[in-house]
């Protein structure tokens, strides 16, 4: 449970982080293989959630999925996509998406009541879809650069960058601030939740993975860069691969 | 009379002979949607063609829309112009093989899936053609398909799926276990997913 001066030092700790991962990491054009310095760090703790994962959360989601009504697993995301949804509203006004942040806040209201807390969605219906925002986007936009990358022990890929997430998306949860006798299950229900929505996915990487740390670490960082540009990330082109040069290694292909 | 004959089997050989009868389709958005229509064709049949039926059915149609020669050579990155001719060729054909299998077994069983293409974008060497798969229920994956201008027409060199690049992502994996292991264990690897494809679907 986060009570105020927590949350300050939390805050307080991931600047200080954010500001180390400025200063050390230069831009190469090499990014995919110069951009992780703390590989070894990152490799165990990728190792260690791997393990966690397969013996405790993915057989629990596994057996979630199969108890839970679709209909009703659908309902419980929606609520967690809801009470997350102050931090995307946050972002908006931050990132300066006038139109966005107006619709977004009409789409809380809307979801929270005639949604029944979040559990349905009838906001979509009439117009005001989802949007996708969070602090790490934020500073993207701002022109940051994604920082080095960072396996956090327990929660997975992240970025220097994206590490102040993990705190503001939290202290802008209503959640949070309710008992802990209610935040606890609620969070255990969310992490479970979340893990079930995953199964797919990472069936997909242990399918077709040849290293799945590698593999991992490309496809968040990819995905992060085409959420900042809210799917359509400028792209680059591609190197004149039908030529015999040797430098194709130094593009950044989309 | 005679003349006439060998005109005849003159013209169709010509025909049959000419890039244009084998090749890749003149432009970007044709090559995308032929590969499409075929994946929808083998998706309604998945199930009657079994994984066998569809690798062989969707094996000419792949070997036509990709550049599997150019995606080979930018997924080795800068290892690529030290491999010698026979591993690059032995690479090129196992990674062929591994992208058959990976085709054969996501697209096994229709659920009235629609593919919808979205526009062409010009990209340096390349064109985007902007596409996406929509489910009945309205959920959808974007595909960006990019291709590039080859001598027999324009040919896939990367799908990029709900933002995430295939060759990107390829290139990360394949350039580490190079770097660390060596060619011989990453084709010994692609060898060994081609197999458990094969064995996934018996």
């Amino acid at each position: 449970m986060l009570n105020k001066r927590n949350s300050t030092f939390v805050f307080a700790l991931t600047l200080s982080l954010l500001g180390a991962g400025c200063a050390s990491t230069p831009k190469t054009a090499e990014t995919s293989d110069a951009n992780d310095p703390y590989e070894r760090f990152n490799r165990k703790a990728y190792g260690f959630n791997d393990t966690l994962d397969r013996n405790f959360f993915e057989p629990v989601a596994r057996g979630y999925a199969k108890v839970t009504p679709e209909p009703v697993r659908a309902g419980v995301t929606k609520f967690f996509d809801n009470v997350n949804y102050i931090n995307v509203i946050a972002n908006d006004l931050l990132q300066g998406k006038g139109g966005q942040f107006a619709s977004d806040t009409g789409r809380f209201v809307v979801n929270s009541t005639v949604g029944v807390g979040g559990l349905f969605d009838p906001a979509t219906k009439i117009g005001l879809v989802s949007h996708d925002e969070d602090l790490g986007q934020t500073f993207g936009t701002w022109g940051m650069g994604e920082g080095a990358y960072l396996v956090v022990p327990v929660i997975g890929p992240n970025s220097f960058r994206d590490l102040p997430n993990l705190a503001s998306s939290m202290a802008l949860n209503p959640l949070t601030w309710v008992n802990s006798i209610v935040t606890i299950p609620i969070g255990v229900l969310s992490a479970v939740n979340t893990r079930a929505n995953l199964l797919e996915a990472t069936s997909i990487r242990d399918q077709a993975a040849l290293d799945p740390y590698t593999f991992v670490r490309e496809a968040y960082r990819q995905q992060r860069e085409y959420k900042i540009y809210d799917g359509n990330p400028p792209g680059e082109g591609y190197e004149n691969y039908d030529e015999e040069k040797s430098d194709a290694a130094v593009l950044k292909i989309y | 009379m005679r003349f006439n004959r060998y005109l005849i089997a003159g013209l169709a050989a010509l025909c049959l002979g000419s890039p244009a009868a084998h090749a890749a389709e003149s432009s970007p958005q044709a090559t995308v949607e032929k590969l499409h229509s075929a994946l929808l064709e083998t998706m309604r049949d998945g199930k009657s063609l079994g994984y066998k039926g569809r690798a062989s059915k969707l094996e000419p149609v792949l070997r036509d829309a990709f550049d599997f020669a150019g995606i080979a050579r930018l997924v080795t990155g800068r290892y690529w112009a030290k491999l010698d001719k026979a591993k690059q060729q032995a690479f090129i054909a196992v990674f062929t093989q591994l992208s058959i299998a990976t085709y054969a077994d996501n697209f096994s069983s229709f659920g009235n899936e629609r593919f919808e293409t979205r526009g062409v974008e010009d990209k340096k060497n390349a064109q985007l053609v902007k596409t996406a798969i929509v489910k009945p229920d309205g959920k959808e994956d974007t595909l960006d398909y990019a291709l590039g201008k080859s001598a027999d027409g324009w040919r896939i060199i990367n799908v990029v799926a709900d933002g995430v690049s295939d060759l990107s992502l390829k290139r990360a994996e394949y350039t580490a276990v190079i770097g660390s292991n060596g060619i011989d264990t990453l084709i010994a690897k692609l060898n060994a997913k081609v197999a458990s494809y094969e064995a996934a679907n018996k």
